[in-house]
């Protein structure tokens, strides 16, 4: 376990110095002011456009985590041997991938906790500007399970980050690869869906119909870790559905990570 | 007899350089480094050194063959307490100090903070790079990435230090100074294998030389041999050291 915090102290130290941070307090900043300024315009929802802009900041701000800091953090330490630095100790490929996964979701945590906190300033100066009767029905369990959710998704695109990086040796490759799974992990349920209503005039063939089948169970739902809308009408899950969201993501990360060191393992770091 | 840390039983490695196109990078290579020696395989180009140091860490699996790093296969992590490595054009963290490098070196190793503190301080001190210590890497030269890359090598005091082109990007002050603490550590009983271009500097440290030629190693040479026999030549009007002579020689030889 030590190797491990090991690796996730370095990369969350290196994640954390190329400065991601002035970028994050600049975006809370933004998010604060625009949220309070923008919902003034929707007086009837004040609370409502507050909590989906200042959700929407946070999963944005989350997303940045896997599509730029890890493949850089991931891909360039495979491309430019920075992991002989770590693999030359007496730490395994195993512990490596943990490592790296942990430091990542650490800093996508640090990174939503900041744009969380200024979201909940949003809402604060929201109640002082437009009056306390706006947001009576304000849930913070609501907006935490919101948040928590959007961490997990984010921490199973890592997840399949770590995947990626593993199959590809390019970084660029990586990236399209996360950016195709992020998509079709957002719509999968929709297409499902519609495949799933007959509608007149549209005939969808038995090869499309099965390709869905198969890509619905291979990549994650994302769309299912979205509370957003939840969070913004107030509306608490129940403990249950949240629990079964919550395991269907840390089993999808255990999932992705087994796959990550059974390939990794093979790969020959020349 | 002196005990053999290091063996190469005929291995193998063949790389894929494109999806039709194999490259045979080790071709039956077979050598043992004994406990206590300096080592050093040189080879031109495309040799395969770099690939069979990298064989010896665990980083590329040979296709065939049997390696052993001190009793344990180099694929298994462990075998990495006793080793230190330092690769060709080292690749640090550029964002963290030479300190954060060496700190996680220490958590590593199972060194608490306060052990690890004034080692560190004297490993800044070894290569020279106290002046730089807070810096972060990407401000380094390639010389003082070379060197903060051998502080980590050496943190723990490995049994075996395995060296990748150290001397590579050196000035020849920071050349001298990488000499001085690879003799060092050697007087302490230490064993070094390493792979460099400079034959100079191979003949002048190294117990036992290796060419390496086509995946293999083609002669092994002490450097008293090259000294009794009359390698040097001349060709062109260049006067030629002993090494480089045999080495020229060698290679021909094997080219044939």
């Amino acid at each position: 376990m030590n190797n491990i915090f090991a690796v996730i102290s370095i990369t969350f130290k290196e994640g954390l110095r190329q400065r991601i941070l002035y970028g994050v307090i600049i975006s809370a900043l933004f998010v604060m002011f625009f949220a309070v300024l923008f919902s003034g315009w929707f007086m009837r929802d004040i609370s409502k456009i507050i909590l989906d802009f200042c959700l929407s900041a946070v999963s944005v701000g989350g997303l940045l985590i896997p599509f730029f800091l890890a493949v850089n953090l991931l891909s360039k330490d495979i491309e430019r041997k920075t992991i002989y630095a770590i693999l030359a100790k007496p730490i395994s490929r195993t512990q490596y991938i943990l490592g790296k996964f942990g430091g990542l979701i650490a800093l996508a945590a640090v990174v939503m906790s900041i744009l969380s906190a200024s979201s909940l300033v949003s809402v604060w100066i929201g109640k002082l500007l437009y009056g306390a009767r706006f947001f009576t029905d304000f849930s913070l369990l609501a907006f935490t399970q919101a948040v928590l959710m959007s961490w997990l998704s984010v921490a199973v695109l890592i997840a399949l980050v770590v995947v990626w990086c593993c199959v590809t040796t390019s970084a660029f490759l990586a990236t399209l690869l996360t950016l195709f799974t992020y998509i079709i992990g957002q719509t999968i349920d929709d297409v499902v869906r519609f495949l799933s209503v007959d509608t007149v005039g549209v005939e969808i063939s038995a090869t499309v119909e099965k390709t869905v089948q198969v890509v619905k169970y291979i990549f994650p739902n994302l769309a299912v870790f979205d509370l957003k809308l939840q969070a913004a009408h107030n509306v608490i899950l129940p403990f249950g559905e949240f629990t079964t969201i919550g395991m269907y993501g840390v089993c999808y990360c255990i999932v992705a990570l087994s796959l990550a060191v059974l390939i990794f393992q093979k790969r020959d770091l020349a | 007899m002196k005990e053999t840390v290091i063996t190469y039983d005929q291995v193998f490695k063949t790389y894929k350089a494109d999806i039709r196109i194999k490259k045979k990078a080790l071709t039956g290579l077979h050598f043992q480094v004994q406990k206590g020696e300096v080592f050093g395989v040189v080879g031109p180009n495309g040799a395969g050194k770099s690939t069979a140091l990298k064989i010896l860490m665990g980083f590329v699996r040979a296709d065939k063959g049997n390696i052993d790093l001190n009793g344990q296969s180099p694929t298994n992590p462990a075998s990495h307490k006793f080793v230190g490595f330092l690769p060709e054009n080292p690749c640090l963290y550029e964002h963290l100090t030479i300190i954060d490098h060496l700190k996680f070196c220490a958590r590593v190793n199972g060194y608490s903070s306060q052990e690890s503190v004034q080692k560190i301080q004297n490993l800044i001190d070894l290569v020279d790079l106290s002046h730089s210590a807070t810096i972060p890497i990407r401000r380094f030269s390639k010389g003082m990435t070379q060197r903060a890359a051998l502080a980590c090598a050496l943190f723990h005091e490995p049994e075996i230090l395995i060296l990748d082109e150290p001397m590579s990007g050196l000035d020849p002050l920071g050349r001298q100074l990488v000499i001085e603490i690879i003799r060092e550590y050697n007087k302490k009983g230490h064993t070094i294998l390493f792979c460099s271009h400079i034959l100079t500097d191979v003949e002048r440290m190294c117990d036992r030389i290796g060419i390496m030629c086509n995946g293999k190693l083609a002669s092994i040479i002490k450097p008293e041999e090259l000294a009794q026999n009359v390698y040097s030549q001349t060709t062109n009007g260049e006067k030629k050291t002993p090494l480089e002579s045999f080495f020229l020689k060698t290679v021909e030889e094997q080219s044939l």
